[in-house]
This record gives structure tokens, C-alpha cells and sequence, in this order.
């Protein structure tokens, strides 16, 4: 007959191990990245973001609303005051055309304006992701001054997390001189875009 | 074979193990709190997990497109998992092991999921550490090291798959893990110190509670004892105070029924306690006023007042003890004799302290001693008065015989004498001097009551009514006589003659008190005598009474005269004028008769005499007084049984003389063998007393063998069974000496013809 603390020693391994596939479940989470960019190997000219050729171009595509890229805007801060002035930031938010511009002015269109040396704007419609191929809040491309692209992918190290990682990294370094072949991290955020405007299901 | 004792622990093991109890309880108790401390503590956390999901990331997006963001249900679900079980058995199992290690490992990975929810913010890793301090209000090292392996494991784990998400950099060797273990471990060393510190003070506590416990038992027992030496000692104390309290009422019982009471009086304080039979005896009543002693000494007579204050003065002052007999007065007014005891106790210094005493009703004690004195006063008088009365019964019966013989010869001498000789003057005389020492033997047999009474029922209005002449006559002119009877008077049963005596005695006697005149009353009356009366030696009986008063105006008497005035031959009328024997044959007549005398009076006041009689309810057989005639004939056989030969020979020459036939005999025996012998006799007279056999056996006997033979009986006194009460029994006949040859034929005349179914009658009735 099976003792009342063998009963209670199945239950405590059996929650210990519903708690293990939780737990396994967010670590699986929080480290599954979004869809990688198709961004072009050269600035596309039909974009309308104005490129500055005397310094290297750093741009982020971001949804205004995605709690996940909270972690990037903060991550881009902490990189633009290591390399300040060595680059220019824009950020560019998603603004649905059929949306008001409120929906844009979130809390993190406010934090990443804060960011001295940054520029932000509004992204009407997904087109310049699109021009760009990003599909993931926080995608991060980095443009050298001759339009070539240098780097692409996210600058976090999982969803939602701020701390040292290897997208930063990277781009410190192509910043500092240093001539790498296209590099490229996968990027933790929300999808940019919606399936009607990717074409995707 | 050795037996092994059963070890009996000390009180130092005993408390010991109490406290090694006591300390288990207490935290038990402690765990059990922090059980349910955590059960709300997780429930809190869950929904502050959900809440800080729902606000830092509510949503995720695809464009413009959002969904729940998968924080949310982790924070829901996974929080839930995390919660839900430890809460459960915080409440529904609180203080198991198993409990407190599951909700360590559930709090320690809430830790791990509000650091992931915030973004491993460095600030939600301050959970952990708080979460180890409130692991640590369990007091247990276990659960501290299960909370803290848990937080090993989980950076270990994250180290191992992610990281940058704990170390912040993306190659961070293993032992950095260790670096993060180390910091916890820096913690909870401290805490288990803390943990160690409090349970050491805990078990302090618990040994000072369980010595508190010890003592409390310890003193609960000592007070259980104690009780019960007190409820044993309150019942000992009842018991001998319910026996006190019977002792008491014991005492106070007896000293009720023996009319004994005991008071104390402190002299200091002058505060007296009397027993209540003391107040009793004292009459105290609970609204009297002032001290007992004074109460007490108001009650005392006025005339004994001064002799018992003596008498306590002087046992103050010399510390004799006293015994003080003296009467109380009560408020009711009786009066008590009370015999007070006491002694005096002194203090070391020689001074009066205290007075102890006894009282007693000794009121009965002393009417039994007066009655006793009373008694053999009248045993005395008694005597004196049989030692007179035989003297002179004694002298009275020769005195008769031979006062009966010269008063016949006399008699027959006058007969044979010429009228107006000389020598028949002086046969006369002697012949008056005979009656008057006839009479005077008479008064010597009546007071000392041995003389024979005749009692008849009469009525005394008709004995006091045929006197009235012959009174006046005695008193003289210059005395009033006021005669005033009860029309309505019962009858007495007595001898008329003595009754007459009586009458006669006291005229005389208030006459002599009335030498310049006055007036001398004689009443009859009905009485009634309530209460049993005592006089001088008599004791009257409560009963129907015939009274006769006797009262005159004269000189009165002395208490001293009035103590003797019943003495044969005191006398207050001088040489010469008086025998003496009056009022002393007055009451030796009326004590014979059954009755008393009374005498009220005062010096200068006159004097009353109440005779009192005892009525009876039969009719009067009033007797014809009877004239002196001729001597009566007769010529029946007649035997005259008489010892004294002058009395025997004068008693045949008279009946000779009358014609009747007459033989003698000398004494009883030989009047038997004469009567046995010869013709019956019509009539035996004989004398009663004489030796051999007396008059009353050879009646009897007469009575007996020849029953129509008639008996007369003479005496000059008797004491025989005959008259052993002092009177003739009714039907009996009797000729009292002396008498005259005309009373002895007469008499003899009136018993011969009396009817022989008379006889037979008094016969059965009488002998």
C-alpha cells in the first residue's frame, strides 16, 4: 500500500516537474528570436530616409507598442553614449495609415527621442521596413558611409532583456574601425508588420 | 536475576525534557504561523506577478494586430503552478517538512519568475534575498538550504543555457555561478546564526517556562496540600466547635435543669458575662439598662443587699472565696433564694483581676428544708405529744377505774341515804369532785387524742344552735354572743360531745380575753380549700370544708403566744386560773377528727379561730340528747368481763340491782371458756383493755362463735386495734369510763334492745 509520503513525494516531484516545463517553456520563449531581415546589401534608393554619407547610418526599425523592444531602445542608448557622434541614429516606429499618430507617441517613442543623437519618425504604413526587409521590432541595420550594409539583427540578448550582447558588440566595433564581413544576430521582439502587409500568413 | 529499576527522572532531566517539549511546541507553532504567513505572502506575489505582467508587457503586437502577451500567461499560469501548491499545503497541512520545503522552493522560484517578468531587472534579484529572510522566520536550517540549493540551481541552469540573462555576458565560466551562490550564502549564513541565536533563546524560554511549570505544579501541590490540610484543619475546627457548641448547650441544658448559673466578672474592663441561666435567675431582660453587676444587684433583696455587698468586698480584699445564700426579687415580683458561689483571681502584683462564680436556685432547696424542719418540729411535738398522751392515758385509764368506782359506790351510797343528812352532803360532794376529775382525765385523753371519739354525721348549725343557752350562760352578760350560721351548711362527721368540748373551750378561751367585755362571734360556713394548707403541723388537703369561726374582740396574742398556743398546759391566764389543756384539747379533738385550726390575730386586735372540718355528703343521724333517768331494769344474762376487781364487782352490784343475771370473768380468755361452757349470754360488757386477751379479740370471737350474743365494750381509753385510729368504728358500742351506775345501765339498756338485724348490719359493716 502506498504510503501517505510516498503520495506526497510523487505530488512535490510532479509540481517540481510542471514548474521545470514552465520554466523551460519561458527560457524557450524568451530565446526564440523573430523572423530575420531581407534587408538589402546597399541603401535602397528608393527610401525616403535620407542618408547622411559623412558618418555610418544606424537604423531601427521598431512597433511602438512591443514591451520587447523596450530592451533595445535601451541597449541603443547605452551604445550611442559609448560611440557618440560616430553615427547616425534614426528610429523608425510603425504607424498603421489607418491608425491616429497617439498610437505612435507611446513610452517608447518618448524614450528612444530622449536618446541624444537620435532621430525618430514615423514609419506610415511599413513602407521603409519594407524597402528595408525588417519583420521584427528592433531590428537594427547598419549602413557604412559608402551605403553599404554593414550589419543587421537585433541588440539584445533575448526578449526583452537589456545586457551585454553580441549585436551591440558588433556594431561597437564596426563604429570603432573595425572591418568585419556582414554580420548578423537574431533580433527578440514583436512582428513589425502585420500579415497583411508582409503578404505572409 | 537483576530487576531494573524504573529510572525515576531528576528534576533537571524532568525539566529538561520539558523544555526540550515546550521548545518543539513553540516552534511547531512558529512554523505553522510562517506556513500560513506564506500562504498569503504567495497568493500576494501570484497576483502582484500577474499585475506586473499585465503592466510592463500586456500585449504582444504583429503590426496592428496584439494578442495577449505570453508574459501574461506565464505570470497567470506558471505563478499559478508556483502558488497554488505550496498555498494549499501551507493550509491544509502547516508545520509538515515537506510543507516548509515546498514552499521554500515555490517562494525561491517566484523569485526567478518576477526576475524574469521584470527583464531580469537587477533589482527584483533583492526578492530572493528578502524571500531567505522569511524563509528564515521558520527557524529551520533545512528549508534554508533547500531555498537556497533552488537559487543555485536555477542560476546554474541559466548560467548553463543563458547566461548573459544572469551573468550578463554570453561566456561566463561555471564558477560565476558559485560567485552568485556565494553572495547568498554570505546571507544566509547570517540568517542561520540569527535562526541558530533565536532557537537557543527559544529553548531558554521554554526552560524557564517549564521550571515556571515545575514550580506552578510544584506550588499548585504545595497549595493542594495545603488546602487540604485546611479544609481537614476547617473540619476538625467545625467539628470541635459543633462539639463546643454541644458542650455548651449541654452545659446551658444542665445548668437550666439544675437552676445553676455561671458568671464572670472582669474587674478591669468591669464588664460581667453571665450564663443564661444566670439571667435567668436574675430576671435580666435584654432592654435593661446599665451593667449586669449593678442589674444583678438590684435584683438582690434590699434586706440581703448590704451582707452580700459585705461579703464580696471581702472576698475582693482578702481573696476568700464565699458562698453567700440571699433572695432576688424579680421583675414579675417573685421572690427566689439563690445561693451565690465565688472566688476572686488575683494578678501577680497581689490586684484583684477577676471574679468566677456560680448561682443557684436553691428557693426549693430551702422550702425542703424548711418543710424538713417544719416535719421534725412536728415529729418532735408528735412525740412529745404520744410521750404525754401515754402518761396520761396511762394515769386516765387506772384514774377512771378507780374515779368509776367512787363514783358508783357513791351512787349506790346516795341511794340508801336520807335526803338533807350531812353524810350525803358529803357524799355529794366527793361525788362532784368525781365528775370533775372525770372530766379532767377526759381533756387529758382528748388532747393527746387517745380518748375514743363516737363520730356521728351532724350538722354544726344545729350543735352550735342547741349550745346558745348554756353559752350565754358561760360567757357572762358583759359579752356579746353573736351566733350567725350557714343555712346552707353541709355536714362534718364527728363526735358531738368533743365537737361540743371544742365549742365550749374556745368561749371560754375568748371570754378570758375579754375581761371588761366585748363581743364573741361564732360563724358557720361552707369551704372550699384550693391549694394544699399548711399550718403549724397539720396539713390540710384541698377539698370541701365545714368552717366554724370562733372570734372575739380581746387582748389578741403575740406571734410568740400564737407559736405556742396548741401546748398542753401553756397558759396565759396565770397560777391558778387555768389547766392549760383548753386549746390544747381543741386541737387534739379537731386533728382527731380530721380537721385544723386556724388563729388570725393580732395584739390588742382579738383573735379568730377557723376550725375547719371535712365535709361529707352523708345525712345527719342527729342522736335526741338524752335526760338522765332511773336506772333502767332488765333481766337478761349478762357477763362482765373486767381485769380490775373494784370495776368488776361495782359493775355486777349495780346490774344485780337492776335486776339483770350476772357473771364475771377476769379476763378474755376465761369469759371464752364461761361463754363456751354455759347457756348463751344476751350481752357480754367488757373492758378493752386487759392482759391476756383484749376486749376488741374476744369480741371478735364472741362475734364469731355466738353471733346473737351482744357486746359492749368500756374504756377508759383505748389504744387497742379497736380504736387504733382513735375512733369507734360506727355499730360498735362503747361505754366510756368512768361512768355513773345510771349512764352503765342505760347504756347497757340501749344495746340490749337494739334489733339483732341492726347488729348484723353493724357486724358485716363494721367488724
Amino acid at each position: 500500500m502506498i504510503s501517505g509520503t510516498t503520495i506526497r513525494g510523487a505530488i512535490c516531484l510532479a509540481w517540481l516537474l510542471l514548474v521545470g516545463a514552465g520554466f523551460a517553456f519561458v527560457l524557450n520563449y524568451e530565446k526564440t528570436p523573430g523572423q530575420s531581415a531581407q534587408a538589402p546589401g546597399f541603401w535602397p534608393n528608393e527610401s525616403a530616409i535620407r542618408r547622411d554619407s559623412s558618418r555610418p547610418e544606424l537604423i531601427v526599425f521598431a512597433h511602438p507598442q512591443c514591451p520587447c523592444t523596450r530592451a533595445t531602445i535601451e541597449e541603443l542608448n547605452r551604445l550611442l553614449a559609448r560611440k557618440e557622434g560616430k553615427v547616425n541614429a534614426q528610429v523608425w516606429f510603425y504607424q498603421p495609415e489607418d491608425f491616429t499618430a497617439d498610437w505612435s507617441y507611446s513610452d517608447l517613442w518618448k524614450t528612444a527621442a530622449a536618446i541624444p543623437g537620435v532621430s525618430v519618425m514615423k514609419d506610415m504604413g511599413g513602407r521603409e521596413a519594407l524597402r528595408f526587409g525588417a519583420q521584427t521590432s528592433g531590428t537594427v541595420y547598419l549602413y557604412g558611409t559608402d551605403g553599404r550594409l554593414l550589419f543587421k539583427g537585433g541588440i539584445t540578448s533575448g526578449r526583452g532583456h537589456e545586457g551585454e550582447n553580441e549585436g551591440e558588440e558588433t556594431i561597437a566595433r564596426l563604429l570603432t574601425g573595425t572591418r568585419f564581413d556582414l554580420r548578423t544576430t537574431p533580433v527578440y521582439g514583436c512582428s513589425l508588420l502585420s500579415c497583411e502587409v508582409t503578404g505572409k500568413p | 536475576m537483576n530487576v531494573a529499576k524504573p529510572h525515576t527522572p531528576t528534576l533537571a532531566e524532568a525539566v529538561t525534557e520539558r523544555a526540550g517539549k515546550l521548545y518543539q511546541e513553540h516552534h511547531q507553532n512558529i512554523i505553522r504561523h510562517t506556513d500560513q504567513l506564506f500562504g498569503w505572502l504567495m497568493i500576494c506575489q501570484w497576483f502582484f506577478a500577474v499585475c506586473l505582467a499585465i503592466w510592463i508587457s500586456p500585449l504582444t503586437w504583429a503590426g496592428k494586430e496584439s494578442q495577449v502577451h505570453p508574459h501574461v500567461w506565464v505570470a497567470l499560469l506558471l505563478g499559478g503552478v508556483l502558488t497554488v501548491f505550496p498555498v494549499m499545503l501551507a493550509f491544509l497541512q502547516p508545520g509538515k517538512t515537506s510543507t516548509r520545503h515546498v514552499i521554500a522552493i515555490g517562494q525561491m522560484l517566484m523569485s526567478a519568475l518576477l526576475i524574469h517578468l521584470t527583464g531580469g531587472r537587477i533589482e527584483t534579484h533583492f526578492h530572493v534575498f528578502g524571500s531567505l529572510a522569511i524563509l528564515a522566520f521558520y527557524r529551520d536550517w533545512r528549508v534554508m538550504v533547500s531555498g537556497s540549493a533552488i537559487v543555485y540551481i536555477d542560476h546554474l541552469m541559466r548560467g548553463f543555457f543563458w547566461p548573459q540573462s544572469v551573468y550578463g555576458e554570453s561566456n561566463a565560466p561555471i564558477w560565476r555561478s558559485l560567485e552568485h551562490a556565494g553572495w547568498v550564502v554570505f546571507e544566509v549564513t547570517f540568517l542561520l546564526i540569527s535562526i541558530q541565536k533565536s532557537l537557543g533563546e527559544m529553548f531558554l524560554v521554554a526552560q524557564r517556562q517549564a521550571m515556571i511549570e515545575f514550580s506552578k505544579e510544584e506550588i499548585e501541590q504545595t497549595v493542594t496540600e495545603r488546602t487540604a490540610d485546611l479544609r481537614r484543619e476547617i473540619n476538625q475546627r467545625r467539628q470541635v466547635e459543633a462539639e463546643v457548641r454541644s458542650s455548651q448547650a449541654q452545659l446551658a441544658q444542665a445548668q437550666q435543669i439544675a437552676r445553676l448559673g455561671s458568671w464572670e466578672w472582669d474587674l478591669a474592663a468591669n464588664q460581667v458575662w453571665w450564663s443564661d441561666e444566670t439571667k435567668r435567675l436574675y430576671g435580666h431582660k435584654p432592654e435593661d439598662e446599665g451593667s449586669p453587676m449593678e442589674i444583678c444587684l438590684l435584683r438582690v433583696h434590699p434586706d440581703d443587699l448590704p451582707r452580700v455587698n459585705e461579703i464580696m468586698a471581702d472576698s475582693l480584699r482578702t481573696g476568700k472565696s464565699f458562698v453567700c445564700d440571699h433572695r432576688v426579687k424579680l421583675p414579675d415580683g417573685t421572690e427566689r433564694v439563690i445561693q451565690g458561689r465565688a472566688e476572686t483571681i488575683f494578678d501577680s502584683s497581689g490586684k484583684p483581676v477577676k471574679m468566677l462564680g456560680t448561682v443557684q436556685d436553691i428557693t426549693e432547696m430551702k422550702k425542703a428544708e424548711e418543710a424538713l424542719l417544719r416535719s421534725e418540729e412536728q415529729l418532735r411535738q408528735s412525740q412529745k405529744m404520744e410521750a404525754v398522751g401515754r402518761l396520761a392515758g396511762g394515769v386516765a385509764h387506772d384514774f377512771n377505774n378507780m374515779l368509776t368506782v367512787i363514783g358508783g359506790y357513791c351512787e349506790l351510797t346516795l341511794a340508801q341515804l336520807e335526803e338533807g343528812s350531812v353524810m350525803k352532803r358529803h357524799i355529794i360532794e366527793i361525788q362532784n369532785a368525781t365528775g370533775r376529775a372525770g372530766a379532767l382525765t377526759g381533756q387529758l385523753l382528748a388532747f393527746s387524742r387517745r380518748q375514743v371519739l363516737q363520730p356521728r354525721v351532724l350538722n354544726l348549725n344545729v350543735v352550735v344552735s342547741g349550745m346558745e343557752k348554756m353559752l350565754r350562760r358561760l360567757i357572762g352578760e358583759d359579752i356579746d354572743l353573736s351566733i350567725a350560721v350557714d343555712e346552707s351548711l353541709g355536714n362534718v362527721k364527728a363526735d358531738r360531745g368533743q365537737i361540743e368540748q371544742v365549742i365550749m373551750n374556745l368561749a371560754v378561751n375568748g371570754r378570758d380575753a375579754m375581761p371588761r367585755g366585748g363581743k364573741l362571734t361564732i360563724q358557720t360556713a361552707n369551704a372550699t380549700i384550693e391549694k394544699m394548707l399548711i399550718t403549724r403541723d397539720r396539713t390540710l388537703k384541698p377539698g370541701d370544708y365545714i368552717l366554724l369561726m370562733v372570734t372575739d374582740n380581746g387582748t389578741g396574742m403575740t406571734d410568740e403566744v400564737k407559736s405556742h398556743l396548741f401546748e398542753p398546759f401553756f397558759t396565759t391566764k396565770g397560777i391558778g386560773k387555768g389547766t392549760g389543756l383548753g386549746l390544747a384539747t381543741c386541737y387534739g379533738i379537731v386533728c382527731q377528727s380530721g380537721g385544723d385550726i386556724l388563729v388570725e390575730s393580732e395584739v390588742d386586735a382579738g383573735a379568730t379561730f377557723k376550725i375547719y372540718l371535712p365535709r361529707t355528703e352523708a345525712a345527719g343521724q342527729e342522736l335526741a340528747g338524752s335526760e338522765l333517768k332511773k336506772l333502767e331494769q332488765g333481766d337478761e344474762s349478762i357477763l362482765v368481763v373486767e381485769d380490775e376487781p373494784a370495776v368488776r364487782i361495782l359493775t355486777m352490784v349495780i346490774l344485780r340491782e337492776c335486776g339483770y343475771n350476772v357473771q364475771e370473768a377476769r379476763d378474755g380468755v376465761e369469759a371464752l371458756h364461761i361463754l363456751r361452757s354455759q347457756p348463751p349470754f344476751d350481752l357480754v360488757l367488757t373492758d378493752v383493755i386487759m392482759p391476756r386477751m383484749s376486749g376488741k379479740q374476744l369480741c371478735d370471737q364472741i362475734k364469731l362463735e355466738m353471733p346473737k350474743t351482744k357486746v359492749l365494750l368500756m374504756s377508759g381509753y383505748t389504744d387497742d386495734a379497736l380504736a387504733q385510729h382513735g375512733v369507734l368504728e360506727e355499730g360498735l358500742s362503747f361505754l366510756e369510763k368512768p361512768f355513773s351506775p345510771e349512764q352503765l345501765t342505760r347504756k347497757l339498756r340501749e344495746v340490749l334492745d337494739l334489733k339483732v338485724e341492726k347488729l348484723a348490719n353493724c357486724k358485716a359493716g363494721s367488724l
